[in-house]
């Protein structure tokens, strides 16, 4: 395994990808979705599957003495890398966020912990859409994004539509700041949990499809 | 033992299928694996690379199931296609970097001797190589980890004559000098019939031959007619040619009334029997 990460980190990670990182620093506009970054990374991971295809990362992989599992297995290693290192270089600018600004949010929700508790639900939806769905067939990249951002947008939509629709639970969770922070930390937990289980049932599903595909 | 050994392959497709393919490498030689574009080649290829799943059939490696041992297969196993395509804007070193670390017999002496000979350069991209060249740094993969079967898909396609022919040499001498076995599959028949010892020949994804080169040369002669061809059963794949027509014959069919017979090359061979 150790082998099949460096080769992703050496040769398959897109620039990109490391990119879109220093748009956590978005959360420092006054009022923004701030969901959007979240997407951002989604697209770095979009890029590295896709500039996989043209440099054929998975044909110069499979001559390799590497399982498809493993292979599959790397690749999550490498998402779940870029995906944590994004909340972490967003942690930061939340702070400063919430130092700079005393006005909420006008565009969304405000950032608080209960905002990266969603955040992880948002980017589990999409890994649970989008690899299963690229794994069937990595030659075709295109619409499995399409169908994890759809996952991720509706995601979006819904916890947006639900502070209005929840006024109560929005009062629990949209603070600005640190208020009810149980509220808030038990939110970040239940996100960060079902993170980790979506990106857990697609791995398992990638590696099934990918095992099963012919190259 | 035979280095390979594949028994009853299917494969089926929407519009291919490959159909019971049989065949065996003897150890220390090159077999030639020839067959027109479409023929199955590159989907057997890719069957023994475990790249496909058959419908059935058996593909040993080294006496060793490929579906049971594949990473202990693939460690002993180099596949060099018509060159390195894969990640054209890395550098050589960092390609290198990452697949020797999968190699348990990885050799860096025969590595930086390989680049020597082949007058590579470890700061330049498979981008910026020639066909040749990218051929040549595959080839030393395959040589570095000390492969023992090097599988070839159309490694001379795209090659000017002068590097065909160097690169036939490297193949001799491989075989001579490291012992190493050599599948090699190509449409340039020439070149089989300057390094190949056995030859084995796909049609409409069936093996329709397999056997010492030579013998399968030997078993044909060509006979060019300047008029009309008789109509004789005897005579194979009759196709026009400037000054009149020729077919081929079974050496023991021989002779042919009003023909100018001749030994037949393996193109001719190959021509004439897809013409079937």
């Amino acid at each position: 395994m150790k082998n099949l990460l460096l080769k992703e980190w050496r040769l398959a990670l897109h620039p990109a990808a490391l990119l879109f990182l220093c748009l956590s620093s978005m959360l420092l506009i006054p009022s923004y979705p701030y969901f959007v970054i979240f997407f951002y990374t989604c697209l770095g991971l979009f890029f590295i599957c896709l500039s996989g295809r043209e440099n054929k990362d998975i044909y110069y992989t499979m001559l390799l003495p590497a399982s498809k599992r493993g292979i599959v297995a790397a690749r999550f290693l490498l998402a779940i890398l870029i995906e944590l290192l994004q909340f972490a270089a967003a942690i930061p600018f939340a702070l400063l966020h919430n130092a700079l600004y005393s006005a909420p949010n006008a565009a969304g929700m405000n950032v608080n912990t209960a905002f990266f508790g969603f955040a992880f639900l948002l980017i589990g939806l999409f890994n649970l859409v989008f690899f299963p769905k690229y794994y069937r067939n990595p030659n075709k990249v295109g619409m499995p994004f399409l169908f994890g951002c759809l996952a991720f947008a509706a995601g979006m939509t819904a916890v947006e539509a639900g502070r209005f629709a929840l006024p109560a639970i929005d009062a629990y969770l949209n603070a600005q700041g640190t208020q009810n922070l149980p509220y808030q930390l038990a939110a970040l937990a239940a996100g960060a949990a079902l993170w980790a289980l979506f990106t857990l049932i697609a791995y398992r599903r990638s590696a099934k499809s990918f095992e099963a595909f012919d190259l | 033992m035979a280095v390979l050994s594949v028994k009853g392959l299917c494969k089926k497709y929407k519009a291919f299928e490959l159909k019971n393919v049989s065949f065996e490498l003897r150890r220390g030689t090159i077999t030639g694996f020839i067959g027109r574009n479409g023929a199955g080649k590159t989907t057997t290829l890719k069957a023994l690379l475990h790249f496909i799943h058959p419908d059935s059939g058996e593909i040993r490696f080294f006496g060793q199931d490929i579906a049971e041992h594949e990473l202990a297969v693939k460690q002993k196993l180099g596949f060099v296609s018509g060159g390195a395509d894969y990640y054209p804007m890395k550098k050589l070193k960092a390609i290198t970097d990452v697949t020797k670390r999968f190699y348990g017999e990885w050799d860096d002496g025969v590595y930086r001797r390989y680049m020597k000979l082949f007058g590579l350069d470890e700061t330049k991209t498979p981008k910026q190589l020639s066909e040749g060249m990218k051929v040549k740094y595959s080839l030393t993969l395959a040589l570095s980890h000390h492969a023992e079967l090097l599988i070839f898909d159309e490694p001379t396609s795209g090659l000017d004559p002068v590097s065909r022919d160097e690169l036939l040499d490297i193949f001799l001498e491989l075989v001579e000098r490291e012992g190493v076995t050599l599948l090699f599959s190509t449409h340039i028949t020439a070149d089989l019939e300057k390094c190949a010892d056995d030859i084995l020949y796909i049609k409409n994804g069936e093996i329709s031959a397999e056997m010492p080169l030579d013998d399968f040369i030997a078993e044909y002669r060509v006979a060019r007619f300047a008029g009309e061809v008789p109509n004789d059963g005897r005579l194979l794949g009759v196709k026009r040619e400037r000054r009149g027509c020729s077919a081929l014959m079974r050496a023991e069919d021989l002779p042919a009334e009003g023909a100018e017979v001749s030994d037949a090359t393996l193109e001719e061979i190959m021509v004439h029997l897809e013409k079937e």
